[in-house]
């Protein structure tokens, strides 16, 4: 049997196989800015915004596509937890076309669900940035997103400020009860 | 008199107490910071390899075999490199077709022949990076691996430093002929 599956390779070998394409070698030359994002204090049930700048160096243009990549436990920087959904992620383009020489900018919105359970974490997440390319060599930049969120709930925060205003109205109307009540006693 | 203000005053100081921090809350900041070095990038020399017409079951290196290509990193911060492979797929006038060489996952002398079949090879080599304290050449799989520093330790690439190295093919041990195959080798950094 594996006389005649190696047969079968000398008989295969006389034939072309390409690899890869016939175009011309390019170097290929990008830069990412910045190289590690933090965002702090980030309130459960609200966004937060900030660029990416890419910067193609190369003599012809680019498109470059965004992607999130989870990294391994040990690459994460220290105390950081894996982020539980990309879908919190998203990029004002998932691809971009840069002309060469030039820069252009994406941006990245990270916005978190209002649920108690994502309270006072911190995540790490990793945004890749890659040249679409048909070459063998390619390559993908990664910048570190670290996410810190707000150890209070923003829901709770309201029910305080609910609960004053009615505790104030209570006293207010128990107040003003009691001073009309004293001014309508006749002397 | 007296007591009605005096209720007032209580009632407007609880209110503030509740909701002062209420508010507080609302009008906190976040803060996003793009700490430290704030330019990630690397650069490659060569990004192809056009090999031509090959036989099957028959190893490729590339010319030189270790300094075959250069990365270098140009950004401001030092990087971590990783490196991973896929699939050769068949390309037909430019549009992929359905039919793979499959990357394999294991060492050459860990299958057998009949078992290899449709499935190919890929190594690198960073120069410098020799037995038997280095690793020679190691496999290329679809699963991210250290690409530099190597695993077993070793410093991170600071800006500016260059790193050699070179790829090594073995084909499969049958294949159809007459195709053209397409694969990517994809290297990757992040900050260290």
């Amino acid at each position: 049997m594996v006389g005649r599956v190696k047969l079968a390779g000398l008989i295969a070998a006389l034939l072309v196989i390409l690899l890869p394409s016939f175009t011309l070698a390019q170097d290929v030359n990008f830069s990412v800015a910045p190289a590690e994002v933090h965002i702090d204090n980030l309130p459960l049930g609200e966004a937060a915004e900030f660029e990416l700048t890419i910067h193609n160096k190369d003599e012809i243009a680019h498109v470059f596509t965004f992607t999130i990549f989870q990294p391994p436990e040990e690459d994460r920087r220290k105390g950081r937890t894996e982020f539980p959904d990309d879908s919190w992620i998203s990029f004002s383009s998932q691809e971009i076309e840069v002309a060469a020489n030039y820069e252009a900018n994406v941006t990245v919105t990270v916005a978190i669900p209002r649920e108690q359970e994502w309270a006072g974490e911190d995540w790490e997440t990793w945004l890749g940035v890659a040249a679409e390319s048909s070459d063998l060599l390619g390559v993908k930049l990664y910048v570190r997103l670290l996410v810190s969120t707000n150890s209070a709930m923003g829901a709770r925060s309201n029910a305080g400020l609910v609960i004053g205003i009615v505790v104030g109205i209570v006293l207010l109307g128990y107040g003003g009860y009691y001073y009309f009540r004293r001014k309508a006693k006749p002397e | 008199m007296k007591a009605a203000v005096t209720s007032i005053g209580v009632a407007i100081i609880l209110a503030l107490i509740f909701s002062l921090p209420a508010l507080a809350q609302d009008s906190g900041t976040i803060t996003i910071t793009m700490t430290g070095v704030n330019e990630i990038s690397i650069s490659l020399d060569k990004t192809q390899w056009p090999l031509g017409a090959v036989a099957a079951d028959t190893e490729q290196t590339t010319s030189p075999p270790i300094e075959w290509c250069t990365l270098t990193v140009e950004g401001n911060c030092n990087v971590k490199t990783r490196i991973l492979g896929e699939d050769a797929r068949w390309y037909k006038d430019g549009v992929a077709q359905n039919y793979y060489w499959t990357l394999s996952n294991t060492n050459e002398s860990d299958i057998s022949d009949s078992v290899r079949g449709h499935k190919y090879m890929l190594w690198f080599r960073v120069r410098g990076d020799n037995p038997p304290d280095g690793r020679g050449y190691v496999l290329i799989t679809k699963e991210p691996s250290e690409f530099w520093p190597p695993p077993s330790g070793g410093s991170s690439l600071a800006p500016g430093d260059t790193k050699q190295f070179g790829l090594k093919l073995l084909t499969p041990t049958y294949f159809v002929g007459g195709r053209q195959m397409q694969t990517q080798i994809t290297i990757s950094a992040v900050a260290a």
